[in-house]
């Protein structure tokens, strides 16, 4: 690798390395986990960064730590990737009609109860969740990533905004 | 879960065009029900937004990504492989960045051109639904308006077939009949992936005049009919819904009848060509 597709690696990944490891910590939901999924990745990363084109490289990377969380996942822990379709139906089914009380005990919700809500939701949500709350992507650049169409990532990101709601609303 | 809260969410997203989102901030006016229903969801974002952790990478990794940069540089390093290959995407790079372009335009240019009707959101409960058939259609007029009302109809911008084609049938089991109608005055502005009944279809955006045409197609079931035809109303947007060449294909827009009948005509006997 020459000096000069080298600092242009760097300086495409390394602004982006919370993004990278953030979205791995909550897909793996483990700190040390995480590392080696980030490591995997970045050795991809650098491996394939001829294919990255320019532009944005925040999806770009995210999309490739993303797949090697799955992979990671599907290896090691594959009941943590494949969740039926009626789970995800049933997760659903619970939950009350909204109303401002509910509102204000979402709002008062700790940082504890968030975090533990949302490591609790069905993978295919929470990455949804975690891109668009924490990472603030477009729909677009979510889809592209997941590798869905956009209407699996709206209905996707419903859903675990829906399944937050009532987990929040009931706090244990 | 239902459409209104995809609609809200994608109001609280910034995701949807000035048109959708008046005709939304409209109807919440008028509804304290979808008022809370926002307020909720609203809360919910934001105490994510607020207090969820975000994960700062740990030092180590940071150390370990020099270390890997460093052992890169290294001019004993076996990477010789690599240098061959750089050069030769050069003119793809300068190309993309055009496509995309005008790909850019082309959605940009379509927003001005479309008309949402504000109608489309103040839809009555699906009391009606009686047959799985009307669900389908129904399912396809919402496919339709939410591709329209999150300004997100195409995936792949482009009237060549030949580029259309390839992107779609890369994307899933069957091909679709990809076709550029603009000679007949139905010019082929993309396509995108979307979901009916649960599984993948191709959908396929096509204009006349001043009206967008979402054409879902998908596999036919094993027990249709080799060619089953109805057409329908469903809240105000026409459906035409076709079985031809074991694909099932379902028309859906605003514009009339007749001319949205024109379109399947072309475009159906292509099927398993």
């Amino acid at each position: 690798m020459t000096d000069d597709a080298q600092s242009r690696f760097a300086a495409a990944v390394l602004p982006h390395l919370d993004a990278a490891y953030n979205l791995a910590r909550w897909l793996v939901r483990d700190a040390h986990d995480a590392q080696d999924v980030v490591q995997d990745a970045l050795v991809r990363a650098l491996r394939h960064f001829d294919g990255f084109r320019g532009g944005d490289p925040r999806p770009w990377l995210l999309a490739i730590v993303r797949n090697a969380a799955f992979a990671w996942l599907g290896a090691r822990r594959p009941g943590d990737v494949e969740v039926p379709d009626d789970e995800l139906d049933a997760a659903l089914a619970v939950g009350a009609p909204p109303g401002d009380p509910e509102s204000l005990a979402i709002r008062q919700a700790e940082r504890r109860q968030i975090d533990a809500a949302i490591a609790a939701l069905p993978i295919a949500f929470r990455e949804a969740l975690v891109l668009r709350e924490l990472e603030e992507l477009s729909y677009r650049d979510i889809a592209r990533i997941t590798d869905v169409p956009i209407g699996t990532v709206m209905s996707r990101l419903s859903r675990a905004r829906q399944l937050l709601a009532t987990a929040l609303r009931s706090p244990t | 879960m239902n459409d209104d809260d995809l609609w809200l969410d994608a109001l609280l997203d910034d995701e949807l065009d000035a048109a959708a989102s008046l005709a939304l901030q409209r109807r919440l006016a008028a509804e304290p029900a979808l008022q809370r229903r926002l307020a909720e969801r609203r809360a919910v974002r934001d105490a994510v937004r607020g207090q969820a952790t975000r994960h700062a990478a740990p030092d180590a990794l940071r150390a370990s990504l020099n270390a890997m940069l460093a052992a890169r540089a290294d001019p004993g390093a076996p990477v010789t492989r690599e240098h061959g290959r750089r050069r030769a995407p050069s003119r793809l790079r300068v190309a993309l960045p055009w496509a995309s372009a005008i790909g850019g335009a082309l959605v940009a240019t379509l927003g001005t051109l479309l008309v949402v009707d504000p109608g489309a959101l103040r839809w009555p409960r699906p009391d009606a639904m009686t047959s799985q058939q009307l669900a389908e259609a129904s399912e396809a007029v919402s496919a339709h308006t939410r591709a329209l009302l999150v300004d997100h109809p195409i995936e792949v911008a482009s009237s060549d077939q030949h580029t259309v084609r390839p992107w779609l049938s890369a994307r899933l089991n069957f091909v679709p009949p990809v076709v550029d109608l603009a000679a007949q005055g139905y010019p082929l502005l993309g396509a995108r992936r979307d979901v009916l009944s649960g599984e993948t279809a191709a959908a396929l955006v096509y204009r006349h005049g001043a009206h967008m045409i979402s054409v879902f197609v998908r596999p036919a079931e094993p027990g249709a009919a080799a060619s089953a035809e109805a057409t329908r109303v469903v809240r105000g947007f026409n459906v035409v819904e076709r079985t031809q060449g074991g694909l099932a294909f379902c028309f859906v827009s605003d514009l009339n009848p007749k001319e949205l009948l024109a379109l399947a005509d072309l475009l159906t006997p292509l099927a398993g060509k």
